[in-house]
């Protein structure tokens, strides 16, 4: 299981990139929204990397919730 | 009765859902574990529980709402936070902190309450036996206490 | 008076009664399949006070931008809107965002409507949310419509002469409350002007009533974790991106266009006029807007016999042992307990030297008892739940 979900991670990591590079093609060859909706596809992979890394349990709930 | 340890539990009436868990004020399950309803887990009095367990429990524990849902916002997470302190009180007079336990179930998660409860029980069934009840004179603590890890 | 010890909660009696419990079930039935998904922290449906407050507030800021630009009269309106879409860097986008965080804000509040209706999280004194939720739902919807207004392009053109008309249906005040929407006898670029007031006054208008809707409320959750923060900012943008908000063609002063695009987050009513009367939509709105505010007084689950445990009474703070140490004060969900200079020195030996005293303002307790809970010195107690009650409850559950 564990290994799925750093499968996840390192795949959600690679896609952001690849956004990331996107956000600036967009950016330099003046397509607007081509860049903005990356940079909603990266916030959405942000997204799934932090839950991702919550069902791992590298990042927990605060002490009253265990 | 029962041939288990004996066992209490404070559960919120939000949380899980008793009617088909329970038979008579036990769960049918583990008729060892005797319920007490509340109206939400942070109605319950740390002294309530440290009472339960010097008047002859084994174990206590105290059941809520799943964290982030409790009806009444925080009593969940304020009943953990007394939980921890309490536990830690034990611990300072060589009371098992492992007798006291704190649990977070919705309606819905009878099967899963069921395993936490049990695996709480057989917890408890595991340590040695405690100091004798409150009733007795205050000897030093018999050689069974100084035995138990905290 | 022992509240039933560990007999099993008896459902309500009455139909209405079981079918909001089967509700309530239902609702808390999504959580168990949510929750194989996401971490209980993490679900959704905890947090949805929390999205209705984030999409907010990515209306404000994009709304801000939006300002920038925007010209209020009936020719530069539509062409300053394409302006910002066209030739704005990314104004398209911050239109988009706008659009869509709208949408998001509509579903958002009405799974919090939803949610805490179905989850009784109305009852006592929690109605002072619900009414001051159901006014922000109105608002939050009238500034969606008039946002579809500022475009001007023909899907406003209608929608201004349908609500003209449905305002128009009411009796006595309806031809004064339309004059005063559209400004004047006919449409003029002072409609915009007003739908611009109207669309920006309502909006800071629901700052005002969130700090109602926070007032008995101790920590508000109004920010959603991590994760749903940036998925549904995320979301918005890639909406915003992928399906560009655009106007339709601009209104022609002397056009009737028949129908527009629907959108099914704000307009329905305007569906509605396919169907009934202006005035029938009227009445319709009125009815549900008015049984919506009564929902807490009237559209109780459970008759107080059948809550049991829940509904033990008003806490009451038992004056001689009160120490004045605000462990109650701190942890009350609800506000509901004040502290206030001792009048008299307490009974007990610890109480003699307060300065303060806890105080219920019983207005406010749901009749939770997490103050019971937090009260070191027995100094508060629910009526019909005392401690006495509970330990004869420990006594028997041990004895046994």
């Amino acid at each position: 299981m564990r290994n799925m979900y750093t499968a996840g991670i390192v795949l959600l990591s690679g896609l952001s990139l690849a956004f990331a590079l996107g956000i600036l093609y967009g950016e330099a060859t003046d397509r607007w929204f081509f860049g903005g909706a990356l940079v909603g596809a990266l916030l959405m992979a942000y997204s799934g990397i932090v839950l991702l890394l919550r069902k791992m349990g590298i990042i927990g709930p605060r002490k009253a919730e265990r | 009765m029962s041939n288990g340890p004996k066992v209490v539990g404070f559960v919120c009436d939000w949380s899980v859902d008793l009617v088909p868990l329970m038979e008579g004020g036990r769960l049918r399950e583990m008729p060892s574990v005797r319920i007490i309803r509340v109206p939400c887990s942070g109605f319950v009095r740390p002294s309530w529980l440290e009472d339960a367990l010097g008047r002859g429990a084994d174990g206590v524990f105290v059941t809520g709402c799943p964290y982030g849902d409790c009806l009444n916002r925080e009593g969940n997470y304020l009943m953990r936070d007394r939980v921890d302190q309490l536990q830690r009180r034990l611990q300072r007079r060589r009371v098992d902190p492992a007798r006291l336990g704190m649990l977070a179930y919705g309606l819905h998660d009878g099967p899963a309450f069921l395993a936490a409860v049990r695996a709480f029980v057989e917890g408890i069934r595991a340590l040695p036996a405690p100091a004798p009840p409150r009733s007795a004179p205050a000897a030093p603590a018999p050689a069974a206490a100084e035995r138990e890890t905290p | 008076m022992s509240t039933g010890a560990g007999i099993a909660p008896s459902p309500p009696r009455s139909r209405y009664g079981r079918f909001m419990t089967g509700v309530l079930r239902g609702t808390l039935k999504l959580d168990v399949w949510i929750n194989k998904v996401y971490p209980a922290d993490y679900n959704p449906l905890y947090y949805t006070g929390g999205l209705s407050n984030l999409f907010l507030f990515i209306l404000v800021l994009s709304g801000i931008f939006l300002f920038f630009y925007y010209e209020a009269s009936l020719v530069e309106g539509f062409a300053s809107v394409q302006y910002i879409t066209l030739g704005v860097p990314y104004g398209g986008l911050i239109r988009g965002v706008h659009r869509y965080a709208a949408d998001g804000f509509i579903v958002a509040v009405l799974l919090h409507l939803f949610r805490n209706w179905f989850t009784d999280r109305y009852l006592f004194s929690r109605d002072n949310p619900w009414i001051s939720g159901m006014f922000l739902l109105i608002f939050g919807g009238f500034v969606g419509f008039t946002g579809y207004q500022l475009v001007w392009d023909e899907r406003a053109q209608v929608l201004t002469a349908m609500f003209v008309g449905m305002l128009r249906s009411l009796p006595l005040i309806g031809d004064w409350l339309a004059r005063v929407f559209i400004g004047g006898a006919g449409v003029s670029d002072g409609t915009l002007v007003r739908a611009l007031f109207l669309h920006i006054g309502p909006a800071s208008a629901l700052y005002v009533m969130l700090w109602w809707h926070y007032l008995r409320l101790r920590h508000p959750k109004i920010w959603p974790p991590a994760t749903w923060v940036l998925a549904s900012v995320g979301l918005v943008f890639l909406l915003a991106g992928v399906i560009p908000a655009t106007s339709g063609q601009p209104a022609a002063p002397a056009g009737r266009p028949a129908s527009f695009p629907m959108d099914i987050f704000f307009l329905i009513p305007f569906w509605l006029l396919n169907y009934m009367s202006p005035f029938a939509v009227m009445v319709l709105l009125g009815a549900l807007f008015t049984l919506g505010f009564a929902i807490p007084y009237i559209a109780r689950r459970e008759a107080p016999q059948e809550m049991s445990v829940r509904h033990a009474g008003v806490a009451q703070v038992i004056d001689g042992n009160c120490t004045g140490c605000e462990l109650c004060f701190f942890d009350c969900p609800y506000n509901a307990i004040a502290m206030v200079p001792s009048p008299a020195p307490g009974l007990s030996r610890a109480a003699a030297n307060r300065t303060w005293l806890a105080v219920v303002i019983e207005s406010r307790c749901v009749e939770c008892g997490i103050c019971i809970g937090a009260c070191p010195f027995e100094a508060l107690e629910l009526p019909k739940f005392l401690e006495r009650d509970v330990q004869a409850q420990v006594l028997e559950a041990v004895r046994a």
